[in-house]
């Protein structure tokens, strides 16, 4: 997938104007959002259950190393092969080289995020093995050569008149319907040839339970439960911080996913995987291997700041919430993870510079962080990130504003700390900007600050301040009270 | 130095955070039920996901059993071999009543196996290990007797689900097979409803990859 974090504006405009995905977006993200409050309301104390997933996910993350290590160690015990790898790079290599070992021409794969991350797909085709996307959303948005519009639906924005075309054009059905429901069981027919045939079956991963060295996946379809049991080899790829203490802090934080992802109470398929099939079983991997991938996650973890994002679990409902997201939907964040999850994410892993107008596309209303079932304090990271910026963090890529908007920071940083030169240079703005002034706004100036002027007005400096007006009325000039 | 030990490394050098205070797991009502207001619960559940239960006794199990193959058109089902499913000797039963009847036992490599799930069957009839009434959810330990796929391929799953193996709520399921110290499954699944997307136009329906319909035949063991 192409990156095109810096294009958000330009793609933003354009989504703005997509009468139909606008259509889409008024509509679902309020009937999720709901449906998650009512589905929150089972809990007989939902702040409660709120805050202890927040706290399972907040001791994860403190003790992220001696959970990977015995996560690590429990799976080896268990006959899982735990491999791992620093970067992007090195996760597709050590990918590619198993698949490749194993003679397999195409792989089947359960939805992962880490695997967009790191351009599994791209580094498969050109190797010669077809990947297969099995989610239903992802199967298409994967032929469309599209990123995801939304986490959980990747192509729900997309028309069925679209769906239709590209699954006659690809054969994957023959006849012509437009039907939602016909055109998945196309999918499910064209796909359940694939699932009885693979090799190889690709997973993400949901939750690595430490104590047990057991992998858990999250899902509705089913495709990832083929995807674990029909192949001889199963490869299931994480980064580090999807490592929890215990099973029952994973069944907790599985409440709270599916609550906070569909409304559901829990999945439909909810599965636990330790170890590869023992002897005797008939189904189900003879090989398991567990990919650890890092790619920028320990440089996170470093600063103490920046690690809040590794608490994120993934299910979108920061997404539904979102007063921006909600008006131009997932296509401008430009990458595999969109909303205030992709805000916070995609800056740290390609850069502050790369990512300009994703951390400043936001008002800022905390709405992500209220019910963000990670406990992840979204705006003040936006923050942070722009403070990152604008002084130009190296770590971070911080890019500084431009040069013109730094020397007049400058300035107004040197007036507002002197009274003389204030008064000056309010006198003297006044005089300057009198030509512009109409009914006491500004609307311009001339070709000073276009970025502000663009979107907004300034009120005009008023004739007299208050200070020369509080001397003129010690004077009499407005009469005593 | 090794991949693994440089990202260990960078992470163990990271200054250390503290954990927020851990509240109590927050006390879900079902653990307050007796035993037939749970069963009740489990039922309630597992109707809101339009699963179809059918509440027996022990000794009209393989006569609902008949009666639903009968009601669906199904006359190929494939049967696992655990304990519940065992004792009811569906095999005997098949005969009877002309229903085809495979048996997952009847089966020693992966290959056949799949044909016959994937293309031969109408149906797959497995037991379950727990029934979880806070959502209505069916937990399955897979092993030699329990194959993953006689669940899944086959496009209706009829679960057979003693009442001695409904429990309240997950931690007691995760507890027995995990903590007990006995053999730990190489897959345990929890399943809540038959298979489902909304991944077109937000438009739901059942039976995308997995069963479209799911079927409990709940019935006293005790």
């Amino acid at each position: 997938m192409k990156i095109r974090t810096e294009e958000f504006n330009s793609i933003a405009k354009k989504e703005i104007n997509n009468a139909y995905a606008r259509a889409f977006l008024g509509l679902l993200p309020p009937i999720i959002a709901m449906r998650r409050v009512q589905v929150m309301s089972s809990f007989p104390n939902p702040d409660q259950a709120l805050k202890l997933s927040r706290a399972i996910r907040s001791e994860s993350i403190a003790r992220l190393p001696d959970l990977l290590e015995e996560f690590e160690q429990k799976a080896t015990k268990s006959g899982a092969k735990v491999l791992w790898a620093k970067d992007a790079q090195e996760a597709r290599k050590l990918v590619l080289s198993l698949i490749r070992d194993r003679g397999a021409t195409f792989v089947t794969k359960g939805k992962s995020m880490v695997t967009e991350e790191i351009g599994l797909n791209e580094a498969l085709e050109q190797a010669q093995i077809e990947p297969i996307e099995t989610d239903l959303g992802e199967f298409i948005a994967q032929q469309l050569n599209r990123p995801p519009f939304h986490i959980v639906g990747p192509a729900i924005n997309v028309p069925v008149e679209e769906i239709r075309d590209l699954f006659l054009r690809e054969g994957i059905m023959k006849e012509d319907t437009t039907d939602p429901v016909q055109l998945g069981y196309a999918a499910r027919i064209y796909l359940r040839d694939k699932f009885h045939h693979i090799k190889v079956g690709l997973t993400g991963v949901n939750m690595a339970v430490a104590e047990t060295g057991t992998i858990i996946n999250v899902e509705n379809e089913g495709n990832i439960r083929f995807n674990k049991s029909s192949p001889i080899t199963q490869i299931s790829i994480m980064t580090p911080e999807k490592v929890v203490p215990s099973l029952r802090d994973a069944m907790h934080i599985i409440r709270l996913l599916c609550r906070s992802c569909t409304g559901q109470k829990i999945s439909a398929y909810v599965t636990l995987d330790t170890g590869p099939k023992k002897a005797g079983e008939i189904d189900g991997p003879e090989e398991l291997y567990i990919i650890i991938v890092d790619n920028g996650r320990s440089e996170i973890y470093a600063n103490p700041r920046t690690r809040e994002v590794l608490r994120c679990i993934r299910c979108g409902a920061c997404l539904n919430t979102c007063p921006v997201y909600t008006k131009i939907g997932g296509y401008p964040y430009g990458w595999a993870y969109s909303g205030p999850m992709g805000q916070i994410l995609n800056p740290l892993l390609l850069g502050l510079d790369r990512t300009q107008d994703l951390y400043r596309a936001c008002t800022q209303c905390g709405t992500c962080r209220d019910i963000c079932p990670g406990g992840i304090d979204h705006p003040a990271l936006f923050l942070y990130y722009r403070s990152c910026d604008v002084e130009g963090n190296e770590k971070l890529a911080g890019k500084k504003r431009p040069r013109s908007e730094r020397i007049s920071f400058s300035l107004w940083g040197l007036a507002v700390k002197n009274k003389l030169l204030w008064n000056t240079a309010l006198r003297l703005g006044r005089f300057l900007t009198k030509k512009y002034s109409s009914d006491g706004w500004l609307t311009n100036l001339g070709r000073l600050f276009p970025g502000w002027f663009k979107e907004r007005d300034f009120p005009s400096i008023s004739d007299s301040t208050f200070r020369e007006r509080w001397k003129e009325m010690r004077k009499g000039k407005y009469g005593h009270p | 130095m090794d991949t693994r030990k440089e990202i260990i490394n960078r992470l163990r050098s990271a200054p250390r955070s503290s954990s927020e205070p851990r509240p109590d797991v927050p006390p879900l009502p079902e653990l307050a039920l007796g035993r037939s207001e749970l069963i009740q619960k489990l039922m309630d559940e597992l109707t809101k996901l339009e699963v179809s239960c059918h509440r027996v006794v022990r000794e009209e199990v393989r006569e609902k059993l008949a009666e639903i193959l009968v009601g669906e058109g199904i006359t190929k089902v494939i049967v696992s071999n655990d304990r519940i499913v065992s004792a009811f000797d569906l095999s005997a039963w098949g005969k009877e009543r002309g229903f085809m009847v495979y048996r997952s036992s009847d089966f020693n490599d992966r290959d056949t196996l799949k044909r016959v799930v994937f293309e031969e069957v109408e149906a797959g009839v497995t037991g379950v290990d727990f029934a979880v009434a806070e959502s209505g959810t069916l937990g399955i330990i897979h092993d030699h007797n329990q194959p993953r796929l006689v669940s899944l391929a086959p496009v209706t799953h009829i679960a057979l689900v003693p009442t001695s193996k409904v429990v309240p709520i997950y931690e007691q399921v995760v507890d027995e097979v995990f903590l007990k110290g006995g053999n730990i499954p190489s897959q345990f699944t929890f399943i809540t409803g038959p298979s489902m997307t909304a991944d077109i136009k937000a438009t739901p329906f059942k039976g995308m990859h997995g069963p479209r319909r799911l079927i409990a035949i709940i019935y006293d063991d005790d």
